[in-house]
């Protein structure tokens, strides 16, 4: 009975079940970034996690982590290798966010392993479940003929977890294969990432050091099993072990032939451990290679002009800081309206939310995404606040509007428009005898919700466009 | 379980060396292609049976039933009040709803508002209407609308969803997939519009709208509200909106029209959202015939029925009763509630 490895394994699918349900079901979605020091490093509960850590160690990578967890299930059949040295290159990693941190530029989003998840299952994992999920039930009900009860079934289910909408981000291959190739690296060998590039690991890591709980081998035979097992190679030639670098996953307990391997509260202070930090020549090379990532400074002011970002949010370079990508908001607008920017505002802007109408417009009686970003990138405001806020404006093409270019009755724009009082207003002209209304935008009352592109029904370009 | 681990790491064959060493001959090159193709081709074959169906309707075969009156209008009541009185005048709902039957409830769910903003169908009148074909031996009232907001919120915000549902109504969000191409016999700008299937496949059609303003059309009422069972690009309705409306109702033909005229949208239509746009009227019509309920609630209102295009064109088709005279001729009764 491998009871503490059944466990571990249990509290891990634990949290990424409990990772996906808050992501997909609820709108507290940032509970989880909230113990996260790489993002909330002044949060009550990260200083709980990293308080946690000083007594037991890395607990969180081994127990915790729902990206751990996916690696490790990567890696079950993956060969085990030594990675050596390689380990410092997370510290690397976390220099440099620092450094750039202190430079005012944020980059964590980069390499957080609970906004790499999150990413990934709210642009990939969610809309290609409920897609595969929908068009079975379709499958069934429409080739198959199983109407009722199977067909109100579905309707229910509609209307509550499945949406009534499927949602679809044109771009997110990128975000998957940003997904794959991390988990990926676990074929090269075991928690590969977690060993050598997580910046949140090394913040661990470095707590880890001093925590309190202890391995211990009582009577080593020299097998070197647990050498060879141990998922973060962190496992000295003589048996002894790197503190900062085992993730407690309890393996090594059970490897031991003689099970003399044991973690246990010492009854003394342990002794100082061989000097494993960076050296002075690292810390020069860590601020070298900051500079690697200069790119991601890019012409602001240029990429405002492009992009209608989410309600509320004013200062574009603020907005970029602060915002880490988790795609919360992406999933949670329920027009699918935002989407995860590609260079459109330059590589500093990569993933991060803006408003498209052609796919989904600014719900008027909806603050959704301030009150799921964890950061507040996007600012929590109330529902009068933000239907006051002001996203964009519209833009009649009469080249392309039917009653303006065609002579049509339409004003579907103006049908749709949410502003009590029409932020777009019609004039009637006589044409042939034929009464026609002719739409324009009142620029002082448009919020540029977008939904008038949105419903505009001329193809394949829109008469009526929203500009930021 | 060690051991085998550690047998793995021992192990030093790379990748590349481990791949099957086979030449690739013509022979299995073309093998290989029609192996491909065949696939391909099988997959699509699938794909199309699985959703490539595509069925026509010529519409809804009307019941052509009469009540006691041709239009009764309920005042000054409660809207459930009124509901429940003016189907009474109008000789019960058993005269429309047959024992275990299927009834389609439409009511007009288009908007993201709440019922004081009077830009859905009042959710008393639909919860009075389930209430009324339940107890005339309905099996299943279908309630749903395609809605110009987010579904979820307008159902929500409504109130419809949660009084229908308390009185065991299905509510439901209806599917693009499910959907049968108009037929016509007759020219029609129509021609092959996507209809929801479930707007055809029931046994009793009672059309629920609000009378309120609407920018385009001039009113909404029972004719208008009918885009709501229409899938596809609806703004492209709006081109030659009367025409569409009048072939529409025909294709429907509803079987009672209760227009909810409790709280009116004077302006700002058809979306509104400024109460002050929002006058109270506490009036409830009932009749079977869509055309001559829409001409009677243009008079309420102070308008010409033959201004507003889809009434004109209605008239033209003969789908239905809608002249200024016509209204004088018919039999209306009126209740105070």
């Amino acid at each position: 009975m491998k009871k503490l490895i059944l466990a571990r394994k249990l509290s891990q699918a634990l949290f990424l079940l409990l990772f996906i349900y808050l992501l997909w079901l609820t709108p507290h979605t940032a509970a989880f970034f909230k113990i996260d020091p790489l993002i909330s490093i002044f949060s009550l509960f990260s200083l709980i996690m990293l308080g946690a850590t000083l007594i037991i160690g890395r607990f969180f990578c081994g127990w915790v982590c729902p990206l751990g967890t996916i690696i490790d299930v990567c890696g079950i059949k993956a060969k085990n290798r030594d990675t050596g040295f390689l380990r410092k290159v997370k510290y690397y990693v976390l220099g440099v966010i620092v450094i750039f941190a202190f430079l005012g530029i944020q980059i964590a989003w980069i390499f957080d392993p609970l906004v790499i998840t999150a990413r990934f299952i709210s642009l990939n994992f969610i809309p290609s479940f409920t897609l595969a999920l929908d068009k079975s039930f379709i499958f069934l009900i429409k080739s198959l003929n199983f109407y009722a009860p199977l067909y109100d079934f579905y309707r229910m289910l509609k209307l509550s977890i499945l949406g009534t909408k499927i949602f679809y981000f044109p771009h997110s291959f990128i975000t998957l294969s940003f997904f794959v190739i991390i988990c990926g690296l676990a074929f090269a060998t075991k928690r590969f990432w977690c060993r050598i590039i997580c910046p949140l690991g090394a913040i661990y890591s470095i707590v880890a050091k001093f925590s309190i709980l202890i391995r211990r081998v009582d009577k080593c035979v020299n097998c070197m099993k647990c050498k060879i097992n141990c998922r973060m190679s962190a496992i000295n030639e003589d048996m002894s072990y790197k503190k900062s670098e085992c993730v407690l996953c309890m393996d090594c307990v059970y490897d031991c032939p003689v099970h003399s391997t044991r973690f246990v509260w010492p009854a003394k202070p342990a002794k100082p451990q061989a000097k494993d930090s960076i050296t002075r020549k690292d810390f020069l090379f860590l601020i070298a290679s900051s500079f690697l990532f200069l790119g991601f400074k890019g012409r602001e002011e240029a990429a405002k002009k492009k992009l209608i970002r989410p309600p509320g949010v004013k200062n574009e370079h603020e907005f970029l800081n602060k915002c880490i990508r988790c795609g919360n908001c992406m999933k949670i607008c329920p027009t699918n309206g935002l989407q995860p920017a590609i260079f459109e505002s330059g590589l500093i802007g990569i993933w991060a939310p803006h408003l498209v109408p052609e796919i989904g417009y600014c719900e008027y009686n909806c603050n959704l995404c301030g009150n799921v970003c964890p950061t507040g990138a996007i600012p929590k405001l109330s529902l009068v606040q933000k239907q006051e806020q002001k996203l964009g404006t519209a833009f009649i093409d009469k080249f392309i509007c039917l009653p303006w270019s065609q002579n049509k009755e339409c004003i579907v724009c103006e049908e749709h428009c949410p502003v009590p009082s029409k932020a777009i207003k019609t004039y009637e002209e006589v044409i042939a005898g034929k009464k026609i209304r002719k739409p324009y935008v009142d620029i002082s009352l448009c919020v540029g919700c977008g939904i008038c592109q949105n419903k505009c029904p001329t193809r394949p370009e829109r008469a009526i466009r929203v500009l930021p | 379980m060690g051991n085998r681990k550690e047998k793995k790491g021992m192990n030093k064959v790379s990748i590349f060396e481990s791949l099957p060493k086979r030449k690739i001959t013509r022979k299995g090159f073309l093998k290989l292609c029609g192996i491909g193709a065949g696939s391909l081709a099988l997959n699509s074959a699938l794909v199309k049976f699985a959703f490539g169906k595509e069925e026509v309707s010529t519409g809804r075969p009307g019941k052509k039933i009469k009540g006691l009156h041709d239009l009764v209008v309920a005042k000054g009541g409660d809207p459930y009040a009124m509901t429940v009185k003016a189907i009474e005048a109008m000789g019960g709902m058993g005269k429309f709803v047959r024992k275990n039957s299927t009834v389609l409830v439409k009511p007009n769910i288009g908007w993201d508002r709440s019922p004081e903003q009077a830009a859905n169908t009042n959710p008393q009148v639909v919860g009075a209407l389930v209430d009324l074909c339940f107890n005339s031996g309905a099996k299943r009232v279908n309630i749903f609308d395609r809605s110009c907001n987010d579904q979820k919120r307008c159902y929500k915000n409504s109130g419809i969803e949660k009084i229908a549902r308390e009185k065991g109504a299905n509510v439901y969000s209806p599917d693009d997939w499910n959907v049968v191409k108009a037929k016509f016999n007759y020219e029609s700008p129509m021609k092959g519009w996507p209809i929801y299937r479930d707007a055809l496949e029931c046994d009793t059609f009672i059309n629920v709208p609000i009378l309120k303003h609407h920018s385009l059309a001039g009113l909404t009422i029972s004719m208008k509200n009918l885009m709501g069972i229409c899938s596809g690009n609806r703004g492209l309705i709006h081109f030659d909106i009367g025409t569409k409306l009048a072939h529409l109702t025909d294709f429907i033909k509803p079987d009672l029209n209760v227009i909810d005229a409790y709280r009116i949208l004077k302006r700002n239509g058809p979306s509104g959202g400024n109460l002050a746009d929002v006058v109270d009227m506490k009036t409830l019509i009932v009749g079977t015939d869509p055309v001559l309920c829409d001409a009677y609630s243009c008079v309420l209102m102070g308008q010409e029925p033959s201004s507003m295009s889809y009434i004109k064109q209605a008239v033209k088709y003969n789908i239905g009763k809608g002249e200024y005279t016509d209204i004088a001729k018919s039999d209306i009764l009126t209740i105070e509630v």
